[in-house]
């Protein structure tokens, strides 16, 4: 059984890869996104070599059943244990870097296919949490969800995501939903997707070229309870009739070179098959070979309630993740309409934000004076004095730590005119209302961020005693490196490629990391990269990961972001420098 | 055993592909591997003449790795160990278990030729 999972979990995998792959990375050509392939392949590898073992024999014996070998419960601790470490840290990493990627500037198309990758992302999570609950399933507790859920939009996010696993094929990807099948409906929604992308990811696997449709219907229904039929048909290359009655068991594929040629573990069909039936429904196939094959099973389902549907429905992660980012921060509200007082107030609480709200420019002032404040928000439209005003006055406090803090203004109506006041008198951002949360949520973080940094500069100029960074501008040296490379200018080239793609790497390992307090993991990245930086001569770099390094030895959090801040804002000066350096080398 | 194969064990990348590229260029045959479970496997089926590795590895450390070929695979291969700053003790019980030769990061490519160079003398002496 834990093999059976573990299985599941590497088809998933396969179908984030195929995500992934689909994702057009021309488009974006942002390195994030390029890390993001990377580590994702080398991860997979490496589990794959974790479940499997390198060897070829344990794979065949798996893949041919003839043999199946029948873990014992110790070893399937141990793999479970493995598994989960060796999924949870570098997912938390592919999780890490879509929500960065969500947060850039992105057209649609590309928004949707970060979603596509979250929701496989996702899927594989859900995956996860099943091998760690094995214990569970292994005592006969299987556990359903009983929650209310959108069908409709379970199906279209199904849809979705199979049609990114359609890559360079003609298959056409049809849905027909019978217009009696009610939209809300209470179940466990992540069961229902977990079949359905089962069932649909096999037919996109076997069919060339050709039509996949799924069709869902009321079979029956009494006492609130309706039985839906969903049929996934495809015109694929069919299953013969001998082989039809064992598709539903285990480590049964049609023919032994179907895994050579398609690929896929031949377990998710039993899965398929026990998922629906403890939801006391019935699967059935049929089959002709050459022309297609037709999936048919039943669920009942009872009619949910679409109020219900926002109690249950989990936080997205941007907001979750937004939330921690922004626990704790004191935002000062400038506000005169009492409604729009209590709605911010009660929104940025949510957030775990500390807030103070004022109509008044006096007391304002004095709050940010007292009150340690990171950000102001500003309603243009103040009674008494501007937001234009008072963020003029700000500006002009004789202390560095008041006077620069971020202002966001707000207006119901901006004019190009006003924009230039806004960056006359000091304001850094504006939302127009109404801005939706997310928006709020977005300029608030970009603001908080460049509050930190700005503040930690500060702390380390006033005390200079965790670390001595002299701006000394060091100057990037990289003569002798390109001697080292026996003068050849494209080997440094190459390593001068592999240093930034190392470093991206770096930069994103070590957000999450931080987030996530993982200092081990901190440590680590900083040891992998202290060689190469001192490779590229950038020695006061390596200095603040030297830094560090010691700072997670000894779990000082506050100690590790606030050079990992300097970091991020020392190196992209030190890439400059670096290319200018290259291209005078290469002109030589 | 092709004696110019050298098998390096380092999961810096950078610095492994500038030393492949400097070590082939020399007329050595360069296996590359990231960490101690690839040494590990690799060493199963493939003695090289000189082995080069990172005293830090993920799985399997360069201490580990010398106690592997000296005790269980009774195998006198030389052994040069890439040592970084604060592993100084370290080098020392690396050169007791039977290393042949160290040099610390940052690693100088020349530097190491020379000892990789010294090293593969020893054997035809």
């Amino acid at each position: 059984m834990s093999k059976l999972k573990t299985k599941d979990l590497i088809c998933q995998l396969s179908d984030l890869e195929t995500s992934l792959n689909g994702f057009s990375f021309e488009e974006l050509s942002t390195l994030e996104a390029k890390t993001l392939k990377n580590s994702f392949n080398r991860f997979k590898t490496q589990l794959n070599d974790q479940i499997f073992g390198t060897d070829k024999i344990n794979e065949k014996d798996f893949f041919t059943n003839e043999i199946i070998s029948v873990p014992t419960p110790s070893q399937d601790n141990k793999l479970i244990a493995h598994v989960s470490h060796e999924i949870r840290t570098p997912l938390n990493g592919i999780i890490g870097f879509t929500n960065l990627l969500r947060e850039e500037n992105l057209t649609e198309g590309q928004f949707k296919k970060v979603e596509a990758i979250q929701s496989a992302s996702y899927n594989l999570m859900e995956i996860i949490k099943e091998v760690l609950e094995y214990s569970k399933l292994t005592a006969g507790i299987e556990d359903f969800d009983s929650v209310d859920f959108n069908l409709h939009r379970l199906l279209k996010d199904v849809m979705f995501l199979c049609q990114t696993l359609i890559v360079d094929k003609s298959v056409t990807l049809n849905i027909d939903i019978s217009p009696d099948v009610p939209n809300i409906l209470i179940g466990d929604p992540s069961k229902l997707s977990q079949i359905l992308l089962n069932l649909l990811g096999n037919a996109i696997k076997f069919v060339e070229k050709g039509q996949i449709s799924l069709s869902v219907v009321v079979t029956e229904q009494k006492k609130g309870t309706h039985m839906l039929q969903f049929s996934v048909k495809d015109t694929g290359i069919g299953i013969s009739k001998e082989q039809l009655g064992h598709i539903f068991e285990s480590y049964k594929q049609a023919e032994k070179d179907t895994f050579q040629k398609y690929g896929g573990s031949g377990l998710g069909l039993s899965i398929v098959k026990e998922i629906i039936e403890k939801q006391g429904g019935s699967i059935a196939v049929t089959s002709i070979l050459g022309a297609g094959t037709t999936f048919k099973f039943l669920i009942p389902f009872r009619k949910g309630n679409i109020q219900n549907i926002s109690k249950n429905k989990p936080k997205s992660i941007s907001t979750q993740k937004g939330k921690e980012l922004l626990g704790g921060t004191k935002i000062l509200v400038f506000e005169d309409n009492e409604l729009n007082q209590h709605l911010i107030s009660e929104q940025l609480t949510k957030w775990n934000c500390i807030t103070h709200v004022t109509a008044n420019p006096k007391e304002g002032l004095s709050l940010l004076n007292t009150e340690e404040i990171d950000i102001v928000l500003m309603d243009l439209k103040m009674p008494k004095m501007s937001g234009f005003e008072i963020s003029k006055s700000i500006r002009s406090l004789q202390d560095t730590t008041l006077n620069q803090v971020p202002i966001i203004a707000f207006s119901a109506d901006f004019t190009a005119q006003d924009q230039e006041y806004c960056y006359e008198s000091g304001i850094n951002d504006f939302l127009l209302k109404p801005y939706t949360l997310n928006e709020l949520m977005i300029k608030l973080l970009k603001r908080k961020k460049e509050r930190n940094l700005t503040q930690a500069s500060l702390r380390l100029l006033k005390q200079e005693t965790i670390i001595s960074i002299k701006q000394k501008k060091e100057t990037v040296e990289l003569s002798s490196l390109l001697q080292e490379c026996d003068d050849e200018i494209e080997m440094l080239e190459e390593l001068v490629r592999l240093f930034k793609q190392n470093i991206y790497e770096f930069i994103g390992a070590v957000k999450i990391a931080i987030s996530n307090k993982n200092f081990e993991e901190i440590y680590h990245a900083s040891h992998k990269i202290k060689a190469g930086l001192a490779l590229m001569n950038t020695n006061d770099l390596k200095r603040l990961i030297v830094g560090m390094e010691d700072g997670a030895k000894n779990t000082e959090l506050a100690k590790i972001e606030l050079l990992f801040a300097q970091f991020l804002v020392q190196y992209p000066l030190k890439e400059a420098q670096i290319d200018k350096e290259l291209k005078k080398l290469k002109k030589r | 055993m092709n004696e110019r194969t050298i098998l390096l064990a380092d999961d810096d990348q950078l610095l492994a592909s500038l030393l492949n590229f400097r070590l082939e260029k020399a007329g050595y045959i360069v296996d590359h591997v990231l960490d101690g479970k690839e040494v590990k496997e690799y060493l199963s089926h493939t003695m090289p003449a000189i082995i080069v590795s990172d005293i830090m590895m993920p799985y399997f450390s360069g201490i580990e790795l010398i106690n592997y070929v000296r005790k269980e695979l009774l195998s006198q291969t030389p052994i040069i160990i890439i040592s970084s700053t604060g592993n100084e003790e370290n080098v020392l019980s690396a050169i007791e278990l039977g290393a042949n030769d160290f040099i610390s990061k940052p690693v100088s490519p020349s530097e190491l030729l020379v000892r990789i160079a010294r090293e593969v003398n020893k054997i035809h002496i």
